[in-house]
C-alpha cells in the first residue's frame, strides 16, 4: 500500500523531485518553482501586517500605567489555549496530509485533511467566542478585538479556500504531480498557525 | 578576444506593434502593462501637475484669492502630493520595471502574468476613488495625513483617500512579489545576480522594501479607517488612544518608500550613464549593493521625520541612522561620477536628463542631510525648506530619472525614436524652471515661511512670484514631452533594434519586441557594461548584423505607408 513508509525521508524527497522532473515540462517545472518562490516571498511580506497590528498593541499598551487598564479583567487562559493546541495540531496534520497526497495516497490524505477542517472550525468558533465576550470600552478591548478579527479573518478565509480543496480531492483532482494547491493551502496554514502564535503571546501571555 | 557567444537569437524583420485596443483591455503580456502603467501615471502626473499649477497660483499673493478658504487649500495640496507619489512615481517605475526587467533578464514574462495584470488593474480604480474625493469633500490633511486632522477634522473624502490607498498598497505589494520572483528564478543561463543590469538590481532592492514595508501601511491604513467609520479610537488621546501611533507606523512604511520611489531611478541612471558615456560603470558591485543598504538602513530611519514630536532621548540614535544613510547614496554619486570621467559622453536627451539628476539629486540630498540634524531640523521643521528639500530628491531626483529613462527606452517600447532637439529644449527647460522654482523655497524656508499654509507674511511675495512663475514654466515644459512622446510615437523616425549600442539584453530584440521577446533564448554578454572593449564591440557588430543597423535607412515614407496603430498617448 504504501512502499515508501520505510524509507527514508530523504530519499523520498529526492525520488519525488526526480519523478517530477520526469513527469513535468520546463514550463511547468519552472512554474512550479515560482508558485513556491512567490509564496515565500508573500508570507515574509504580510507577516508584517501581523507585526505592525503587535506593535500598536505595545505601543497603547505603555501609553498606560497598567496593562490591561484598571478595571477591566484580563482575557481567560483556558479557552485560546485549547484553541492554539487545536490550530497546531491541525497545521501538523495538514502536513501529513501533503505527504499522502505527494505519495498519491488519497485516503490518508482525506482523513489527515478532514481533521484539519474540524480543527480548524473550532478554533476560529473559539476565536470568535473570545472576539464577542472581550469587554470593550477600554483600548484593551479595541486592540484585541482588532487583532484576533484580523488573524480570524485570514483563518476563515484560508479554511474555506481548504474546505474547497477537501471537496475537489474527493473528486480526486490532487496527486502525486498535481499537488500545488494542496501545499499553497498548507502553507497557509502554516502562516496562520505561526501568525496566531505571536498574537497568543501578546495577547494572552505578554 | 575571445570567442563571442552569438548568435543571440533571430527576430521578426519588422517590428510590429500591437493594436491599440490591446492597451485598453485586459493582457497579461509584461510589455503592454508596462505601458498601461506608464500612460496611467503620465495621466496622473499631468492630473497632479495641474494641482501644483493651483497651488502656485494661490501663492502669487499673500492672501487667499485663488481658492474658496482654507480647506480648499488644503485638500489642493493633500491631493497634489498624494497623486504625484501614489500615482504617478510609484506606478511609473513600476511600469519600467514590468517593461524592462523581463526584457534585461532574457524571458518571456514575468514570473505570473495574470497576477501582473490584476496588480495593474487595481490602479485606475484607486486613482479615481481618490479624485472621487472631490464629490464628498476631498481629503484635507496632507499626504501623511496625521491625526487628528486626519480622523477628526477631514471630510469624508480622507476615507476615499485610505481606501484608495489600501489598493494602491495592495497592487505594489503583487507587483513586488512578481519582480523578486522574476529576478530570482528567471535569470537566462550564464546571469548570476551580480551580472545582472543594475536596473534590475535596483527594482530587486526596491521590491524587497515594498514587501516588507507597505503591509505596515496597510495596518496604519486600516486604524484609519476603522477610526473613521466603525467608532474605534486608536488615534484618540482622549478616549486613551495615541497620536503618535499613526505617526510611528506610517513612517515606518512612509521612509523606507521614498527610497522606493528612488531607488528605481537610480537604477535607470546607471543604465543611462553607462550607456551613453560609452564607459563601463565604475564600481558595479559598490552600486548594486549600496541599493540593498539603502534598502536595509532605510527602515532604521523613521523617526527622523518625527524631531519635533519624539522622546528627546530617541532623537540622536535617529538622527545617527539617518546620516548613515547618506553614505550608500554617497558611493552611488561617485561611482557615476567616476562613470562619466573621461567618458565619450554623447548629449542627447537622455544623458542630458541623467545628468540633471545627477545635479539636482546631490542638492536635495545635501539638504536632507542638513535635515536629518536635530538642530537644523527642530529650527527648519514644517517650513518651505522642506518642501524644497522633498521636490530635489523627488522631481530633481525620480522625475528627471523617468525622464531619462522615457528618452532611453521610448524607442525600444514604441519602436520610434522621439525628436532628439525637442527632446533637448525640453530637458533644458525642465531644468532651468525646475532649479528656479525649488532653490529659492529654501531660501523663504529659511526665513520661516510655513508649508502648508495659504496665506504667508508679505515679506516672502517677491520670492512666491519668481518661483510661481518659474513653476508655470516647469508646467508648460512637461506639455513639450508629452508633445513629443505623442508625435514621434506616431510619426517619429523608426527605432533600429540597438540606437544606442547598448549591451543589456533588452536591446538584443527588435523594436518593439514580439511577443514573448525573443526567438530563442538570448545569451547575455558576459558583462552588461564592458563598453569599450573589442569583445563588446563584435557583440554589438554581430547583433546589428542581425537587427540592422543603429541609424535607420531613412525615416519611414511620409504619408501612404502601413498604417501605424497610434499608442496610447499621455493624457487620454
Amino acid at each position: 500500500m504504501r512502499p515508501y513508509d520505510k524509507l527514508s525521508r530523504e530519499f523520498i524527497v529526492t525520488m519525488q523531485q526526480n519523478l517530477l522532473e520526469q513527469h513535468l515540462s520546463k514550463e511547468e517545472l519552472l512554474a512550479l518553482k515560482n508558485k513556491r518562490s512567490g509564496m515565500t516571498v508573500f508570507q515574509i511580506s504580510w507577516i508584517m501586517a501581523f507585526f505592525c497590528l503587535i506593535i500598536v498593541n505595545w505601543q497603547l499598551r505603555y501609553s498606560y500605567t497598567q496593562w490591561p487598564p484598571p478595571g477591566v479583567e484580563k482575557m481567560g487562559l483556558a479557552l485560546p489555549t485549547l484553541a492554539t493546541g487545536a490550530l497546531l495540531l491541525s497545521a501538523f496534520l495538514a502536513r501529513r496530509g501533503l505527504k499522502a497526497i505527494r505519495q498519491d495516497n488519497h485516503k490518508t490524505f482525506l482523513t489527515s485533511w478532514g481533521t484539519v477542517l474540524v480543527l480548524g472550525a473550532l478554533f476560529v468558533v473559539i476565536m470568535a467566542y473570545e472576539w464577542l465576550i472581550v469587554p470593550l470600552g477600554t483600548q484593551y478591548g479595541t486592540v484585541f478585538r482588532l487583532m484576533t478579527g484580523f488573524h480570524g479573518f485570514h483563518a476563515l478565509v484560508i479554511g474555506i479556500y481548504m474546505m474547497t480543496i477537501y471537496q475537489n480531492a474527493r473528486k480526486g483532482q490532487y496527486g502525486q504531480f498535481d499537488f500545488w494547491a494542496v501545499e499553497a493551502a498548507v502553507k497557509l496554514w502554516y502562516f496562520v498557525a505561526f501568525a496566531w502564535i505571536m498574537f497568543y503571546a501578546v495577547l494572552y501571555w505578554i | 578576444m575571445a570567442a563571442i557567444p552569438y548568435p543571440l537569437g533571430g527576430a521578426q524583420a519588422e517590428a510590429k506593434r500591437p493594436a491599440f485596443s490591446e492597451y485598453l483591455r485586459w493582457s497579461i503580456d509584461h510589455k503592454i502593462i508596462g505601458v498601461q502603467y506608464i500612460v496611467t501615471a503620465l495621466f496622473f502626473f499631468v492630473v497632479g501637475g495641474g494641482l501644483a499649477m493651483l497651488i502656485r497660483w494661490e501663492l502669487l499673493t499673500p492672501d487667499l484669492d485663488v481658492m474658496a478658504n482654507g480647506s480648499a487649500y488644503n485638500s489642493l495640496f493633500s491631493i497634489h502630493a498624494t497623486v504625484m507619489i501614489f500615482l504617478w512615481i510609484i506606478p511609473i517605475f513600476a511600469g519600467f520595471g514590468n517593461f524592462l526587467v523581463p526584457l534585461m533578464l532574457g524571458a518571456k514574462d514575468m514570473a505570473f502574468p495574470w497576477l501582473n495584470a490584476f496588480a495593474f488593474w487595481l490602479i485606475p480604480p484607486a486613482g479615481l476613488l481618490m479624485l472621487a474625493g472631490y464629490f464628498v469633500g476631498p481629503a484635507e490633511a496632507g499626504w501623511t495625513s496625521y491625526p487628528p486632522l486626519s480622523t477628526l477634522y477631514s471630510p469624508d473624502g480622507q476615507t476615499l483617500w485610505a481606501i484608495s490607498l489600501h489598493l494602491l498598497g495592495i497592487s505594489s505589494i503583487l507587483g513586488a512579489i512578481n519582480f523578486i520572483v522574476t529576478v530570482k528564478n528567471m535569470r537566462p543561463a550564464g546571469m548570476g545576480y551580480f551580472q545582472m543590469p543594475l536596473f534590475v538590481w535596483s527594482i530587486l532592492a526596491t521590491s524587497i522594501i515594498v514587501v516588507l514595508a507597505t503591509p505596515f501601511l496597510a495596518g496604519a491604513l486600516t486604524l484609519l479607517i476603522l477610526d473613521r467609520v466603525a467608532g474605534t479610537a486608536f488615534f484618540d488621546p482622549s478616549q486613551g488612544g495615541d497620536v503618535l501611533l499613526w505617526q510611528n507606523v506610517f513612517w515606518f512604511y512612509s521612509h523606507p518608500a521614498v527610497y522606493i520611489m528612488v531607488l528605481p531611478g537610480m537604477g535607470i541612471l546607471s543604465e543611462v550613464l553607462s550607456v551613453h558615456s560609452r564607459k563601463p560603470i565604475f564600481g558595479y558591485r559598490m552600486i548594486a549593493l549600496s541599493s540593498m543598504a539603502i534598502a536595509l538602513v532605510g527602515f532604521t530611519v523613521w523617526a527622523h521625520h518625527m524631531f519635533t514630536s519624539l522622546t528627546p532621548e530617541l532623537r540622536i540614535p535617529f538622527m545617527i541612522t539617518s546620516m548613515i544613510i547618506a553614505v550608500p547614496t554617497g558611493i552611488k554619486v561617485f561611482s557615476w561620477l567616476a562613470t562619466i570621467w573621461m567618458g565619450k559622453i554623447h548629449y542627447t536627451a537622455a544623458m542630458l536628463s541623467a545628468l540633471a539628476f545627477l545635479s539636482m539629486f546631490v542638492i536635495g540630498g545635501i539638504s536632507g542631510v542638513m535635515l536629518g540634524s536635530v538642530p537644523v531640523d527642530i529650527h527648519m521643521h514644517d517650513t518651505y525648506f522642506v518642501v524644497s528639500h522633498l521636490h530635489f530628491v523627488l522631481y530633481g531626483g525620480s522625475v528627471f530619472a523617468i525622464y531619462a529613462g522615457i528618452y532611453h527606452w521610448w524607442p525600444k517600447i514604441t519602436g520610434r525614436m522621439l525628436d532628439e532637439r525637442l527632446g533637448r529644449i525640453h530637458v533644458g527647460v525642465a531644468y532651468v524652471s525646475f532649479f528656479l522654482t525649488f532653490f529659492p523655497q529654501h531660501i523663504v524656508g529659511m526665513l520661516g515661511m510655513p508649508r502648508r499654509v495659504a496665506y504667508y507674511d508679505p515679506q516672502y511675495q517677491t520670492l512666491n512670484v519668481i518661483i510661481s512663475i518659474s513653476a508655470f514654466v516647469l508646467g508648460i515644459s512637461t506639455f513639450i514631452l508629452l508633445y513629443n512622446l505623442v508625435y514621434s510615437t506616431i510619426a517619429g523616425k523608426r527605432a533600429s533594434a540597438n540606437p544606442w549600442r547598448a549591451l543589456t539584453l533588452e536591446w538584443m530584440t527588435t523594436s518593439p519586441p514580439p511577443a514573448y521577446n525573443f526567438v530563442g533564448d538570448p545569451i547575455p554578454f558576459e558583462d552588461p557594461y564592458g563598453y569599450g572593449t573589442e569583445a563588446s564591440k563584435a557583440y554589438i557588430d554581430a547583433m546589428e548584423a542581425r537587427f540592422g543597423p543603429p541609424v535607420a535607412p531613412k525615416p519611414a515614407p511620409a504619408k501612404p505607408a502601413a498604417p501605424v496603430a497610434p499608442q496610447p498617448s499621455a493624457g487620454d
